[in-house]
């Protein structure tokens, strides 16, 4: 589903990505962790082209969008992506916040792509907040919004880009938990967070980003009880 | 009666109520009014325009805008008026009003370029990630995202570009007398009283741009208010 090959990102002279060689199937739950300036991150914001590889070649659903002729659009329309600010547009109301992308990009009847927010904010658990504004909602209420807004284009993956780091703690769980019926659900997911408890229970593999390579990967079982390379030890050691 | 509240009566008399002067003030306004809103209303249309271009990634519509942005803000509005007048339309019937609004615009575009330009980089680059990420493309993101939250804070800075053209369009005068200046030069020509007539438009200007700033303010605190919900 996302086959990356020979994947290089420098931001001027600063070499964030090392070459990064990855296979990720339909349905998997990969995560990735790693210490903060690894990389990760960028990697993730690669597969959607919001960062442009510097080398390397990403085929999504056999499609490259790393050629300079693909419609970069098209292809983002199959992949939802979740930021860590969760950047909900603040002069939309929530349904509006959902049903733009639809309306604009699929041109949906509107009366159609607001019965699709409906259901989506059911399954986030926030249908009594459809005409609210982002900044009448908590953080988490606001994240969950961002999670139905990128489902609502239907996506065969879903990119998280540390969904909890700007969470207060307690608003975590409900995040967290929207998630897990997600993966729950067979979506592909992609997901770079500090969670441990969420990577051990959730993923289907685990990636160990250190110094723009991946060092480790493996099931959570091997990467958290049996970990082979120093680097991942350090790390858990640090955060477990 | 003392002897110079007799004459300034009798000045003020000659000023606006023989022959019926005072319509010519009231019209002067008009014209005032109308090119100032004119050309704020152009001039946001070739804003827009310019600041998109300044912020494109293409190097040709960068360098027109920057030019032109440049050369605007370079010399005078006076001297930009007369060219256009005698030199753009000189061998065109065109009414003078509408020279006017459109070298205003002209003029205040490139103020309102920069004002935009800001208000557009003021929204949060995430915004925009969003907005892509989403499937949109660069265009309709712009439009229905970025703009709206640009256009809001560009507001109080557009509405005193407003005030500052109402006051710059006095410079009208120099092709045509139909604004308030023109009103109190026509008046001046036929009572050689300055005083009477100038203050009197001085006043105007004043109580005008003390109106329209008012309700800018309010208008400004209202939003404000709405963005603390």
């Amino acid at each position: 589903m996302i086959k990356v090959t020979g994947l290089k990102k420098h931001f001027g002279d600063l070499e964030v990505l090392k070459g990064i060689d990855q296979h990720i199937k339909p349905g998997e739950k990969v995560v990735i962790i790693g210490p903060s300036g690894s990389g990760k991150s960028t990697f993730l914001r690669c597969l959607n082209l919001l960062e442009v590889p510097t080398e390397g070649e990403i085929l999504i659903e056999d499609e490259s969008i790393t050629a300079p002729k693909t419609n970069v659009n098209k292809i983002r329309e199959k992949m939802g992506m979740v930021f860590q600010q969760f950047n909900l547009f603040p002069h939309l109301t929530v349904m509006d916040n959902i049903t733009l992308a639809p309306i604009k990009v699929k041109k949906m009847a509107k009366a159609e792509a607001e019965k699709l927010a409906m259901e989506l904010l059911n399954k986030v658990g926030l249908a009594d907040k459809a005409d609210s504004y982002p900044a009448q909602l908590s953080g988490g209420q606001q994240q969950r919004i961002a999670i139905a807004r990128a489902l609502a284009m239907t996506p065969d993956i879903m990119l998280f880009d540390e969904p909890t780091s700007a969470l207060d703690p307690e608003m975590v769980g409900e995040v967290l938990e929207v998630m897990k019926d997600l993966a729950d659900g067979g979506m592909t997911m992609v997901v770079v967070t500090h969670e441990m408890g969420f990577a051990r229970e959730v993923a289907s593999r685990v990636l160990f980003m250190d110094g723009g390579y991946v060092v480790e990967e493996g099931t959570p079982e091997e990467i958290f009880t049996n970990p082979q390379n120093d680097r991942t030890k350090e790390f858990l050691s640090k955060v477990l | 009666m003392p002897a110079w509240v007799i004459d300034l009566l009798e000045r003020l008399n000659s000023t606006f109520i023989v022959d019926g002067r005072w319509q010519w003030f009231v019209s002067g306004l008009g014209y005032t009014l109308l090119i100032s809103l004119f050309s704020v209303l152009l001039g946001l249309v070739i804003g827009v325009f310019m600041a998109l271009m300044r912020l494109s990634n293409n190097k040709l519509l960068r360098g027109i805008s920057g030019v032109y942005i440049d050369i605007i803000r370079g010399t005078p509005t006076m001297v930009q008026l007369l060219i256009i007048y005698f030199i753009i339309f000189g061998n065109v019937h065109i009414e003078k009003w509408i020279v006017g609004f459109i070298a205003f615009g002209i003029n205040s575009g490139a103020y309102i370029a920069e004002i935009v330009r800001g208000g557009i980089l003021s929204v949060n680059v995430g915004q925009t990630e969003a907005g892509r990420s989403l499937g949109m493309t660069h265009k309709q993101t712009m439009a229905n995202i970025v703009m709206p939250q640009a256009m809001k804070n560009i507001l109080p800075a557009l509405g005193n570009e407003f005030v500052v053209l109402i006051k710059e369009t006095a410079v009208i005068g120099m092709i045509a007398n139909i604004d308030l200046v023109g009103a109190a030069r026509k008046v001046q020509s036929l009572t050689y009283d300055y005083l009477v007539p100038l203050l009197s438009i001085a006043v105007i200007y004043y109580v005008v741009i003390k109106i329209i700033s008012t309700v800018l303010s309010k208008i400004e605190k209202g939003m404000r208010k709405a963005d603390k919900r």
